[in-house]
């Protein structure tokens, strides 16, 4: 398979700043690649990955996921992008407080049109997989925060995405959950999964990602390959 | 206090919607009270306006002369109660032939005559409309009532009269006046034998007051001196105003718009409030009081509310422009308006109402401590509506989009509930509005006989198209523009008859024809302030082909030796009987007793008889012939093309004429109708834009959400609007049975205003299908207050939505 993602002299700036968010930023990923983006808070860390996903526009550049010129697709388009290509896992998860666990894992496969027993087949298989399924009928208010995230991250598989952006997973969780995340993200990894992380935790970047790449004031510092996981 | 201002300020800006549409509600509101309370308080201001201007008589009375001494008569001007009288004069009935320059022939007509030397005076103040005062003996001033004009001739027995001018008595003393030599001079040597005497009263409002001062004048003069007495209080009921049939329907809505604008601001301020937690929580934070915070609310609402308030008031008076234009033009009182009071009572008691219900969230958010207003501000978490999710979630084979909207309303039970109230009012506007509409097309049709719309008379020699002969009694249209009902003397001939009717048989197009004629007589019974009585005799064919309406019983018998009759409703009133009663005509030398067997809806201030040409020729014999024809049209047979036609067929010596089936005047009430309906519609698409514009940024971080997931565009469009899409259906269907019933009990309020009864066809106007169809209108001021912010919410960046807290 070509590059998963390729970006391409990216910038983002936003009305009014004086600086740009993201400044002529150039990647690429490969498939099955585990990549973590690192910088410090306003870096522009968490705008890069909006812009992969299609939830966000640059003011310029370029920016492809698979075959998909995604900076070029309109609102609708970026969302059907997202439903067959990207699964999203937020830091403070961002799961519907109203609708059970089952019915938020069910949620990208309704929109995206998936037949019912498909749908339900594969969110049993996936709550099954991290560990969650006797909580099926829970609401999150009722979840510990490790939980919630296991919903997002099942959530996220859904539909198989070929690429899954993780924003600071670890980061709404105490240090024993974060590491179980941390874990299931390798095990997604393994079996084939590309995985962007965006983290400011270097011990995370270490210990999860094989390549490192620095964000600083909205350009790429760094982009290393650590090869070391554990 | 600046502080206080500033934060309001400073809320402002950021709530500009939520201003505008605070604004906009509070305008409507005070708009559509302003019309109601001003029409209410209209019903009888421009008489009592002209009343008071022109020192109206509380009392007429009619004195016999032979029994009372001038200076008895003048006398009882001391009896107790009497503030200001005028009078004697002499006064008298008389018959008088009149001409009207430019026109052939005469008008034979009854007058009441009264001497008197100047339009002045302590009671009773006469303003000239036209012309001026008597200044010799050969001169007369008509009332604006009587037929006739400046210029016109009147010979009453050997006198002949000029007239000077036309004036105006607000309670309609007398037809005529002349000056008192010339008075002397027309009755002779030994007098009118009559007087009229004019009071005043310090107790006047009420029919008891009138007993009890007419008694006291009674008493005054010698027994049997007193022939007759007209209060002000019977003109001022037959002359009441002709927007008094309308203010049962404008106070409908009215007070439609004034409660959904309650519901609306109690929504939209509740709203704000809860939308602006966490800057109350950064408020208190910083040092505001709890009244401080309350108070900065406040005013945050009062400030657009001031606007809409003072804006609706102007609007108010816009809409009741045209009705007080009418209005003024009759009492010759100059420019009437709203009044004053009603410019001020109905602005400030709106702004009350919003500040009432803006008082109740402010002050729960003063209370608030700001830990607690910041962490629910930033993320307001939903307590209501998970069964309601649940459920809709297992119906997986309605796309979820759907589902997601119709959970929705029930996550905040009491804004929807309140939003359902207000939606179910404009929907049950819109029912009410189509009846109504429905309803006075449907009067105008039955009272102006619109199912005969083409008129055929025949033109004597000499006269312009468009002109009548005269020859017989005839009243003037108020307006102004000089009409003479064609009377006794102007029929038409055998021949006239023959052609006419050939002519009609002949014409493609023809359904239908009857003949016409009209005659107005003074009737036993009647009271002196309709002027006598207009009888219509339509003959040749069925009475019920001119599409006047029946309120009950059955029309007249054509034939010739049977006496029956059909009367409007006021007819039935003033001379107290009913249908299936007898009474008898009676005029000069002629008595006829009639079965009364129907009654006309035909409202208004004028008395109606609907007879026979045999019964008309029975009672007034030089009223007996045919006058015209009136012609009934084939479905899409066009008037004016018909009538084209059928003048060319007849040639030059005979007059057509069309009814345009839709007076000035509906259309203007329609206008209105359809304008007071669709301002309610707004208002409560207001709400649904409020409620739906809350919504959606209470859960703009959900909307990114389910962005991010892969909702498009048109998913968040469907979503948002089926969340109110329930909402409008449910409001809609109880509307429809609320609008229907409003209906049902404002058109009879209307017609009884109007003096009439009403006939079945004027309460049974909604179809099966079109009620179905109104169900739908709740769903279609829901949806389409909410495709504002649903397509704001489906065009923003999903990015830009979940980055809000």
């Amino acid at each position: 398979m070509d590059t998963v993602v390729h970006l391409e002299n990216v910038t983002k700036r936003y009305d009014g700043a004086a600086a740009p968010a993201v400044a002529d930023v150039s990647l690429r990923v490969e498939p099955g690649e585990a990549v973590a983006i690192m910088g410090p808070s306003g870096s522009g860390k968490s705008t890069l990955l909006n812009l992969i996903a299609g939830m966000d526009r640059p003011t310029s550049g370029a920016v492809r996921v698979g075959d998909e010129r995604v900076d070029m697709l309109s609102e609708a388009g970026a969302a059907r992008f997202r439903r067959r290509q990207v699964g999203m896992i937020f830091q403070f998860f961002n799961l519907l407080d109203d609708m059970t666990v089952i019915d938020n894992v069910l949620l990208p496969a309704q929109l995206a049109g998936v037949r019912a027993r498909e749908a339900r087949q594969r969110a049993e298989e996936l709550l099954t997989a991290l560990r969650i399924a006797h909580r099926r009928d829970a609401y999150p208010a009722r979840l510990s925060g490790g939980e919630r995230q296991r919903v997002a991250i099942a959530r996220a598989l859904a539909n198989r995405p070929a690429l899954l952006l993780a924003d600071e997973p670890t980061g709404a969780v105490d240090s024993a959950t974060g590491d179980e995340i941390g874990r299931l993200l390798l095990e997604l990894n393994a079996a084939g999964q590309t995985l962007i992380v965006v983290t400011h935790s270097p011990e995370l970047a270490r210990r999860y990602a094989r390549r490192v790449v620095h964000i600083a004031d909205g350009r790429v510092a760094s982009d290393t390959v650590t090869g070391a996981r554990s | 206090m600046s502080a206080v201002f500033r934060a309001a300020r400073g809320g402002l800006g950021g709530r500009k919607l939520q201003a505008v549409i605070i604004g906009l509600v509070v305008l409507a509101a005070t708009a559509a009270s302003t019309l109601a309370l001003g029409m209410l308080a209209d019903a009888h201001s421009p008489f009592d306006h002209a009343f008071a201007s022109q020192h109206g008589a509380d009392v007429a009375v009619t004195a016999d002369t032979t029994k009372a001494s001038a200076a008895q008569l003048s006398g009882a001007a001391r009896a107790h109660g009497v503030t200001a009288a005028a009078g004697p004069f002499a006064t008298e009935s008389v018959t008088a032939q009149l001409t009207i320059p430019g026109l052939n022939g005469t008008i034979t007509t009854p007058l009441n005559l009264v001497g008197r030397s100047s339009p002045g005076g302590p009671v009773d103040q006469l303003t000239l409309q036209s012309g001026h005062w008597a200044t010799s003996d050969s001169q007369i001033v008509l009332s604006s009532t009587a037929p006739g004009q400046v210029g016109s001739t009147v010979t009453i027995g050997k006198q002949v009269l000029t007239v000077a001018g036309v004036a105006n008595s607000v309670t309609n003393t007398a037809d005529a006046w002349v000056l008192p030599a010339e008075m002397s001079a027309i009755a002779g040597p030994g007098g009118t034998g009559q007087a009229q005497l004019l009071y005043r009263f310090s107790a006047s409002a009420t029919s008891t007051d009138i007993a009890g001062d007419v008694g006291a004048v009674t008493a005054a003069l010698p027994a049997g001196a007193v022939l007759g007495t007209v209060s002000y209080l019977d003109v001022r009921q037959s002359e009441q105003s002709s927007v008094a049939p309308w203010v049962p329907f404008i106070i409908a809505f009215g007070v439609i718009a004034l409660v959904i604008s309650v519901l609306i601001v109690v929504n939209v301020v509740g709203g704000a409030v809860v939308a602006g937690t966490t800057r109350i929580g950064v408020l208190k934070s910083i040092g505001f009081t709890p009244a401080q915070v309350a108070a900065a609310y406040v005013l945050l609402v009062a400030v657009p509310a001031v606007t809409g308030a003072v804006a609706g008031a102007v609007c108010g008076n816009l809409l009741a422009a045209p009705l007080y234009r009418e209005n003024a033009q009759v009492y010759q009182v100059g420019v009437l308006g709203v009044p004053f009071w009603v410019d001020l009572a109905v602005p400030l008691a709106v702004l009350a109402l919003t500040v009432v219900a803006a008082v109740g969230p402010a002050s729960r958010a003063g209370a608030m401590s700001a830990v607690q207003a910041i962490a629910t501000g930033r993320a307001p978490k939903p307590r209501h509506g998970f069964l309601a999710q649940r459920a809709l979630a297992r119906l997986t084979s309605v796309p979820r989009a759907v589902t997601l909207g119709f959970a929705s309303p029930a996550a905040r039970p009491g804004r929807t509930l309140v939003t359902v109230t207000a939606v179910l009012f404009g929907a049950a506007a819109v029912t009410f509005g189509v009846g109504l509409a429905t309803s006075l097309n449907r009067a105008y049709g039955e009272i102006q006989a619109a199912a005969m719309p083409v008129q055929v008379s025949a033109l004597p020699p000499g006269l312009a198209g468009g002109q009548q002969a005269p020859g017989g009694q005839g009243k003037h249209i108020k307006n102004g523009k000089l009409k003479v009902i064609v009377g006794p003397g102007a029929r038409l001939t055998a021949a006239q008859r023959r052609a006419i009717t050939t002519a009609i048989s002949a014409q493609p197009g023809t359904l239908h024809s009857v003949t016409e004629a009209t005659d107005h007589l003074s009737l036993p019974g009647l009271s002196g302030g309709h002027g006598g009585a207009q009888l219509t005799a339509y003959g040749g064919g069925d009475p019920s082909w001119t599409g006047l309406g029946l309120i009950s019983g059955t029309w007249y018998s054509q034939s010739p030796g049977v006496r029956e009759i059909d009367v409007n409703t006021l007819f039935l009133t003033d001379t107290n009987t009913k249908v299936g009663d007898t009474y008898t005509l009676a005029n000069g030398g002629h008595k006829v007793t009639v079965k009364i067997v129907g009654e006309v809806f035909q409202p208004g201030n004028d008395v109606n008889v609907f007879l026979s040409p045999s019964t008309l020729s029975a009672i007034d014999p030089p009223a007996g012939g045919v006058a015209r024809y009136d012609v009934s049209l084939k479905p899409g047979v066009s008037p004016d093309a018909y009538a084209a036609g059928l003048g060319a067929a007849l040639g030059d010596n005979y007059d057509l004429s069309t009814q345009s089936g839709g007076a000035k005047e509906l259309l203007a009430v329609v206008a209105l109708v359809t304008m007071l309906t669709l301002l309610i519609v707004a208002v409560a698409g207001l709400g649904v834009l409020n409620t739906v514009a809350l919504q959606i940024r209470e859960r703009a971080h959900d909307i990114g959400v389910f962005k991010a997931l892969g909702m498009t565009p048109r998913q968040t469009l469907t979503m948002i609007a089926c969340s109110v899409a329930i909402t409008g259906l449910v409001a809609g269907i109880i509307a429809v049975p609320a609008g229907v019933l409003l209906h049902h009990n404002v058109i009879p309020a209307m017609t009884h205003a109007a003096n009439s009864g009403y006939p079945s066809a004027l309460i049974s106007v909604y179809s099966v299908p079109e009620m179905i169809g109104l169900a739908l209108a709740g769903l279609l001021i829901a949806v389409a207050g909410a495709l504002a912010p649903a397509s704001w919410a489906a065009r923003s960046r999903t990015a830009a939505a979940l980055r809000t807290e």
